[in-house]
């Protein structure tokens, strides 16, 4: 019979395993603040592309493909760290972070950037697959059979959402730059992303609550090409 | 620009249809998880409620309680060896928001009674092993240090409701003899009073509480109560050091509120249990209300 109710080597124990996992998630965080800084100044190159001309929109690929060759180093860096701990336990901390990241390196691609990674070679307007992102940001996708570091495809669905997002912002800036022909690349491509989330049975959560505002910025882009059509500015050869 | 303009359907559909299977996959697991925590959670309810029914500590559990709970236990062990190879590997980690609510309300069930039997706290190998027999043997589900900590917190409560049930029942805090290296003052068992008038105190003290104490001072064994557990338990709750980054931090800092609730509800039952004391006629009850009746009182 103990003589205290609370044997203080329990709580001794308890105390060095927090201990123990907040210098994890200090060490994480560190990274994923660098991250962060990366991500910004890789935006701010992409953000370009809403004031270039579409012909020398190249310049802005560049720019932002390497820019984000730094945020793929540090996501290298936290996927060793991460790695050595349960993914799920810490994903809190940069899942956010690499969403964002997910969404550069779509922008990017979808503007031209990523021509390696595409098998079949084309301009603009393309998707790369979540497969095809973790090839870029050098790491597995959807892993199951191991408990490691990778991209999750809820991950990549909300990386879709900012991209959706973004891209209903460049067809109205496409208009000011004189491009009449990217609303309609724009308008098709939205499109077919909605129909595939349309076919996801999401739950309430905020995946779900983001994609219902998909719906709006389709007829947003829809807005922008009826505006073209209507004063005949659409070009020939691409209608629909 | 390639683009097959007059394909009807998007060509990224093949795409979200393995998405969709995976998110299925995954949303169904989960709501297995949930529904399973939701069941151990009510079975944990029950074996709680069944163990108030105690009125001592520090020995086995009567009979009608251990027989009634074995059903409830049961129940638990379907419901964990039911989910356990949801929860293994990643996804250990990946549900753990769903099955807390079990986990801890498991963790208060199994604590309160560990402590009934044997008047200590069950620590978190110890409970984590017990966790680990109910899931399949092959695939054990994992008790989380936060669902031991925070069913810990909640059990808190469950010692306050025994301790002022005992209190009302029988004008006795539970405790038992326990061995005593030395007699250093905050060892002594609540009920009895500290000071130059202990001595004239002590026939006030419920007969068991005196008893116990002579005792002591014969064979090296104190008297050790619900009441200092509890303070005990407080004081080293409240000494946990948690980052305030962590999500435990948030849910700590919601219960630590309660339990210290809960620690001052017995120490004021045991304040009313003493200051009434064995004087004063049973069910007697201190006017303190008026002022004036204070020279009622002095003249009575």
């Amino acid at each position: 019979m103990a003589e205290k109710m609370v044997n203080p080597s329990i709580f001794q124990h308890l105390q060095s395993k927090i201990d123990e996992e907040t210098l994890v998630g200090e060490e994480l965080r560190d990274i994923v603040n660098l991250l962060e800084k990366q991500e910004k100044s890789a935006q701010a190159a992409l953000s370009r592309a809403h004031s270039t001309p579409t012909p020398e929109v190249s310049s802005v690929v560049v720019a932002a493909e390497s820019a984000i060759r730094y945020e793929i180093d540090t996501i290298q860096k936290l996927s060793e760290a991460a790695s050595k701990h349960p993914y799920y336990k810490y994903n809190g901390i940069w899942t956010r972070n690499i969403q964002d990241a997910c969404f550069t390196i779509l922008l990017c691609g979808w503007l031209g950037g990523y021509q390696e990674v595409f098998s079949s070679s084309s301009a603009s307007g393309q998707l790369l697959t979540i497969e095809q992102v973790g090839q870029v940001m050098k790491v597995p996708v959807n892993l199951k059979d191991r408990d490691s570091f990778h991209l999750t495809i809820e991950e990549y669905l909300h990386a879709l959402i900012s991209l959706i997002d973004e891209l209903a912002r460049l067809a109205r800036n496409s208009v000011t730059l004189g491009d009449y022909r990217r609303p309609l690349q724009i308008s098709r491509f939205v499109k077919d992303l909605h129909a595939g989330f349309q076919i996801l049975n999401l739950k309430n959560d905020i995946l779900r609550r983001r994609s219902d505002g998909i719906k709006y910025r389709v007829k947003e882009i829809e807005d922008v090409v009826y505006d073209l059509s209507l004063r005949d500015l659409v070009p020939k050869e691409t209608t629909e | 620009m390639d683009k097959q303009s007059d394909q009807p359907s998007s060509p990224f559909l093949p795409m979200f249809e393995t998405f969709r299977a995976e998110l299925d996959e995954h949303h169904d697991r989960r709501e297995r998880i949930v529904k399973a925590s939701r069941d151990i959670t009510a079975a944990s309810k029950k074996i709680i409620f069944a163990l108030q029914r105690a009125r001592q500590i520090n020995q086995p559990l009567h009979q009608s309680i251990t027989k009634s709970n074995e059903l409830h236990w049961e129940n638990i062990r379907t419901q964990y060896s039911a989910i356990s190879p949801d929860l293994q590997g990643q996804n250990a980690h990946r549900y753990s928001r769903n099955i807390t609510g079990g986990n801890q309300e498991f963790m208060e069930s199994l604590s309160f009674q560990h402590y009934l039997e044997t008047q200590t706290l069950i620590s978190y190998q110890d409970a984590s092993a017990r966790l680990a027999e109910l899931g399949n043997p092959h695939a054990p589900v994992t008790l989380s240090l936060e669902d031991y900590v925070l069913g810990i917190f909640d059990m808190t409560g469950e010692l306050m409701r025994f301790a002022i049930t005992a209190m009302a029942t029988s004008q006795v805090l539970p405790g038992s003899d326990v061995p005593s290296s030395s007699g250093h003052a905050e060892s002594r068992p609540s009920g009895i009073a500290v000071g130059p008038s202990a001595e004239a105190m002590e026939i006030d003290m419920p007969a068991t509480v005196s008893e116990s104490r002579e005792k002591g001072s014969r064979v090296h064994t104190r008297r050790r109560d619900v009441m200092q557990d509890l303070r005990q338990l407080r004081a080293t709750l409240e000494g946990l050091d948690i980052d305030r980054s962590s999500p435990l931090s948030w849910d700590v800092q919601k219960k630590m509120g309660v339990m210290q609730q809960s620690v001052e509800k017995v120490e004021k039952a045991l304040y009313g249990l003493i200051v009434r004391g064995r004087e004063r006629p049973k069910g007697w009850m201190p006017d303190l209300k008026e002022e004036g009746r204070r020279g009622e009182v002095e003249s009575y």
